[in-house]
């Protein structure tokens, strides 16, 4: 009886072992199965690196992801896809950042606009205002505007000729592109309603300037006017605002005339559409502005220095370079022309 | 749905390699910096960046790291002898050109010739511009594929002469139109079958004549009557030479002014 007794009770044991092993590993194997797809591993990445830059890792293809939020034993199922359009969808949610660029015709123009256009087409929300200096609209640019996709509002004002030219010492030339810029304000007035609630940052990019995507997504939290760094400008690497512990803007670190009301290049500054609106007089000074002064020449009559947001941590980084282009040598066209001059370039 | 940047790597797209030669100066960070958001818009495009240096700089390795593209960072660096650009002697080593070749080198030991994969090696240097419409065009190359360029040898573009068979006949260039291959680096593409074919053609170090770079590769690959012409039979501008200006840092003085912490 001892013997089978015993014996009863090392069978018992042995089952309920079996089962608590199954129990037990079932789950842990599923984990393991589960851990080694490729598709959960980055998901579980994301969660630790709060998703920033798994993107690379993601773009594996519009296959779906899941991923299993245990709670409780509830598990939901959230699929993400990964879509690329040229530009990325509109949103609604996202303020409108309105890009001016005065252009001309000049041989590197469709280099210069196609590589910007290049960059502004991986911003959401971007409208781009392209003003020529011309007396049509030319169709060189008609056709890259609608060929790149993006928003587009496409405007036109010719620089007078003697505007253009130096010679007239008490009226210096204008500086290239004001007219083009002030059109662009003038129809910003002239189609947004200032009581209409259509948020939206006006910039002012020039065809050959280097901007980085970052630099987007900064000025579009703009409330007056936000301010940053900018490379290749005033004879050195940088120029900046000054930024005290506060967060304030409080001077300029520039070598040229850093006493100016803003020391600052055009593309170091984005308004917000609203304080366009609502100051519809301001606008860029047309004559006897000295060199340096066209930024001052709007902002003092739209802003104050204490007002001024800083990007860019506190303007410590660069994500916008003043870079230019050589003019080409053509020197080989000769007097009249070797290459086609109906092949566009 | 999340916008993607790059688009989806697609397992039926040929893949363009890009092999970009490039060094420090001020400018390079936004010339990379605008280079990679034009790349970042095509498909199955892998990023060979190959810096002139000792060393893989941080500058360049956090860009390509933030950037998103599909990369891989090299670096060789010119030998001063061969950099000093002794331009009174008629031949001498082109700026770029170990760069390029390591880019090749570096092809030719991650493919095998037994399974290459489908795709094309494109030369890209950081200061020209290219359309989205070009990675296109270049994708589906055979054997070599020729296009115009804007800016070079003197002229608003040079472009290869293509027959109305669609055959490569000659180049419409001033300067020396009977090299082999009057061409610019930008040009041309290889699909990557002919570059783990041929595994000896490289670009040539030394005595290489102005102008004769691209025929020191080309040569040992292709015939003229070989070429495909690409861009509408090449009467379309899809890739322009540009050079940007240096920039003018005389403020910065003998000590200098910006904090050189600040990376431009």
């Amino acid at each position: 009886n001892e013997e089978l007794w015993a014996q009863s009770v090392l069978e018992m044991p042995k089952r309920r072992d079996i089962l608590a092993i199954v129990l037990i590993v079932l789950p842990w194997t599923l984990l393991i199965t589960v851990w080694h797809q490729s598709t959960i591993a980055p998901l579980l990445a994301v969660h630790k690196d709060d998703g920033g830059d798994s993107q690379r890792d993601l773009a594996a293809g519009l296959d779906s992801k899941e991923y299993c939020l245990s709670d409780r034993d509830i598990v939901e199922v959230v699929r993400t896809e990964y879509v690329y359009t040229r530009p990325p969808p509109w949103s609604d949610t996202l303020p409108t950042i309105h890009v001016v660029t005065p252009t001309y015709s000049r041989p590197v123009q469709k280099a210069e606009l196609t590589r910007l256009a290049n960059t502004l087409l991986h911003v959401p929300n971007l409208h781009w205002i392209l003003v020529e200096d011309s007396q049509r609209r030319t169709p060189l640019i008609t056709r890259l505007l609608r060929d790149t996709g993006l928003n587009y509002t496409h405007l036109n004002v010719e620089t007078p000729r003697n505007y253009k030219l130096r010679g007239d010492m008490r009226d210096p030339r204008i500086p290239r592109g004001t007219m083009q810029r002030n059109l662009a304000l003038r129809w910003l007035r002239e189609t947004f309603n200032k009581n209409n609630s259509q948020p939206g940052i006006v910039y002012f990019a020039d065809d050959d300037n280097t901007y980085s995507l970052e630099l987007f997504e900064e000025m579009r939290s703009t409330r007056k006017v936000s301010v940053w760094p900018v490379a290749f400008v005033g004879g050195l690497r940088y120029e900046s605002p000054r930024v005290n512990a506060a967060g304030k803007v409080y001077g300029w670190k520039t070598v040229f005339d850093p006493h100016r009301p803003f020391a600052i290049d055009m593309a170091g500054f984005a308004v917000n559409l609203r304080l366009i609106l609502q100051r519809s007089q301001a606008y860029f000074k047309l004559r006897g502005v000295k060199g340096g002064y066209q930024e001052s020449s709007l902002l003092r009559e739209l802003v104050t220095l204490s007002d001024l947001e800083p990007k860019a941590a506190n303007c410590t980084k660069i994500l916008v370079w003043h870079t230019r282009t050589e003019k080409p040598v053509l020197v080989n066209e000769g007097k009249k022309g070797f290459t086609d001059p109906n092949v566009e370039i | 749905y999340v916008y993607s940047r790059p688009p989806p790597w697609s397992d039926t797209l040929p893949t363009i390699f890009v092999i970009t030669p490039t060094y420090t100066r001020p400018v390079q960070k936004a010339e990379l910096t605008r280079l990679a958001n034009t790349f970042l818009h095509v498909q199955n495009l892998h990023w060979v960046v190959v810096e002139d240096s000792p060393r893989r700089t941080n500058l360049v390795s956090n860009l390509l790291e933030k950037a998103g593209l599909n990369f891989t960072h090299l670096n060789v660096e010119t030998p001063k002898s061969l950099k000093l650009g002794l331009s009174w002697i008629p031949s001498h080593t082109p700026r770029g050109t170990l760069q390029r070749n390591l880019g090749l080198h570096w092809l030719r030991d991650s493919f095998s010739n037994a399974a290459p994969p489908e795709g094309v090696v494109y030369f890209a240097d950081d200061d020209n511009t290219y359309s989205l419409e070009l990675f296109e065009e270049m994708r589906y190359t055979k054997r070599v594929s020729v296009w115009p360029v804007a800016f070079v040898g003197g002229l608003r573009y040079e472009s290869p002469k293509v027959s109305p068979a669609g055959k490569v006949v000659g180049w419409k260039t001033v300067f020396d139109p009977n090299r082999p291959f009057a061409i610019d680096m930008a040009g041309f593409a290889i699909s990557i079958k002919l570059i783990l074919e041929k595994p000896h053609a490289s670009f040539k170090l030394e005595g290489v004549k102005g102008g004769y770079q691209e025929t020191s590769l080309l040569k040992d690959l292709v015939t003229m009557d070989g070429l495909e012409p690409k861009a509408a039979n090449c009467t379309k501008v899809l890739v322009w030479h540009t050079r940007t200006e240096r920039p003018t840092l005389v403020n910065e003085g003998k000590r200098g002014f910006t904090d050189p912490r600040v990376e431009v």
